[in-house]
C-alpha cells in the first residue's frame, strides 16, 4: 500500500516538474517564435503587442514589459558583431546608420543583465537629437577617445545588446538588413 | 494497462495540466509584482521615477531617453480620472491591463493639449462626465506616462510639466 502511494506521489511530482519546466521553456524559447530577424537585428513582435494568445502573452510579459505598442515604438535588438561572436567590452565597434523614416529614434547600450552597464560615463545611447540628420557614425568602446557620438561599454562586460528604439514610424518605414544600422568591429584587446 | 504505464500516463496529464495553467498564470504573476514594486501599497496617484541611470532596477531595459510617471491604479472602489498635462515634444499615455495588455495608447499628435480621460472597469456603469471614459478590462493595472527628455535639463522641465498629471478617484 505505501509503495503504492509513493509511486503516486513520485508520478504527481514528475507530472508538475514536467509541466513547469515546458511551461518555463516554452516562455524562455518562444520569444523567437515572435521575432523576425533583419540583418544582424532581432525584431520582437510581442513587445508592446496586445494579444489574446496565452503564449504570446507570457513572451510579451517576459520581454516585453510595459512596452509600448508598435504604433508608437518598434524595437530592434542586436548582441553579435558580424563574426556572430557576442559584443564584449573589450573590444570597440563602429555602429553606421542613415536617418530613418520615423519621428525619433535613439540606440542604447545594456548590459548582459538587461539594464544599463555600470558606469559613470552619461554615455549610454545615442539619438536623433543630437545626431545631424542623413549618414551618422557613433563608436561603442569603453574609452571615448575623439569619437564625436559614442555609447560606453565600460562595465558591460561580455554578452551586452544594443536595442534600437524607432519612435512613431513613418507609415512608409519597412525595417530592412539595408535601412538598419550596421556593426563592424574596429579592435579587441587581448583578454 | 500494466501499471507503470498507468503512472506514466497520469504523470503526462498533470504535466500538461500545470504546463497550461503556469503560462496563463505567468502574465499576470509578472504584472502584480510589477503593480506591488511600483505602488509600494499606494494606488491612484502619479509617481515621477528617477531619471533612468545603471541604478534604475525596477523594470528592465529601461529607456534613459525618457521621463517616466506611473500610477498603478485600482478601480475597485469606482473610476477614477487621468490626466496628462502637455509637453512640448513626444509623449504618450499607456495603459495596461493586470494581464499585461496595453489596452489603450494616445500620444501628442492625438492629443495636443494633453489628454483627459475617465476610466472605469469593464461592466461598471458609465458615469456621467464630458471627458472619454475608458473601460479597463481589469481592476487593477498600470498607467504609465512617457515624456520623451534625453538630456538633465529637459528630464527637469517634464518633472516640472508632471505637476499638472492627475490621477485620482473621480469626484463625485
Amino acid at each position: 500500500m505505501a509503495r503504492r502511494w509513493l509511486a503516486w506521489g513520485g508520478a504527481v511530482l514528475a507530472g508538475l516538474a514536467l509541466g513547469a519546466a515546458s511551461a518555463w521553456g516554452a516562455v524562455l524559447l518562444g520569444g523567437a517564435l515572435v521575432s523576425e530577424r533583419h540583418g544582424a537585428w532581432e525584431h520582437s513582435a510581442a513587445a508592446g503587442a496586445s494579444s489574446a494568445g496565452p503564449y504570446t502573452r507570457a513572451i510579451v510579459a517576459r520581454e516585453g514589459l510595459l512596452a509600448l505598442s508598435p504604433r508608437e515604438a518598434l524595437y530592434f535588438t542586436l548582441d553579435r558583431d558580424e563574426h556572430s561572436r557576442p559584443l564584449d567590452e573589450i573590444c570597440s565597434y563602429a555602429l553606421a546608420g542613415t536617418d530613418f523614416n520615423a519621428r525619433w529614434w535613439s540606440v542604447t547600450l545594456y548590459a548582459s543583465d538587461d539594464y544599463l552597464a555600470q558606469n559613470n560615463d552619461n554615455a549610454h545611447s545615442i539619438d536623433a537629437t543630437g545626431i545631424a540628420a542623413g549618414a551618422w557614425h557613433a563608436k561603442i568602446s569603453s574609452l571615448r577617445a575623439d569619437a564625436p557620438h559614442w555609447i560606453s561599454s565600460r562595465g558591460a562586460g561580455r554578452g551586452f545588446s544594443l536595442t534600437l528604439r524607432v519612435y512613431q514610424p513613418g507609415s512608409g518605414f519597412e525595417p530592412s538588413a539595408a535601412n538598419l544600422p550596421t556593426l563592424h568591429t574596429l579592435a579587441c584587446d587581448a583578454p | 494497462m500494466s501499471r507503470l504505464a498507468k503512472y506514466a500516463w497520469a504523470a503526462l496529464g498533470i504535466a500538461v495540466i500545470s504546463h497550461f495553467l503556469i503560462v496563463s498564470a505567468f502574465p499576470g504573476a509578472i504584472m502584480d509584482a510589477a503593480i506591488e514594486r511600483l505602488s509600494q501599497g499606494r494606488f491612484n496617484e502619479w509617481r515621477v521615477a528617477d531619471r533612468v541611470t545603471p541604478l534604475s532596477r525596477q523594470i528592465v531595459r529601461p529607456s534613459p531617453d525618457f521621463a517616466y510617471s506611473a500610477c498603478p491604479y485600482d478601480l475597485s472602489r469606482g473610476p477614477i480620472s487621468l490626466r496628462v498635462a502637455p509637453w512640448n515634444d513626444y509623449w504618450s499615455l499607456s495603459l495596461y491591463a493586470d494581464n499585461s495588455d496595453n489596452f489603450y495608447v494616445v500620444n501628442d499628435i492625438e492629443a495636443p493639449q494633453g489628454a483627459d480621460i475617465t476610466l472605469i472597469a469593464t461592466g461598471d456603469g458609465l458615469p456621467n462626465v464630458l471627458t472619454p471614459v475608458i473601460q479597463s478590462p481589469s481592476r487593477r493595472g498600470i498607467a504609465l506616462i512617457r515624456r520623451l527628455a534625453p538630456s538633465v535639463d529637459s528630464y527637469n522641465a517634464a518633472v516640472r510639466a508632471a505637476q499638472g498629471d492627475v490621477c485620482a478617484p473621480l469626484a463625485r
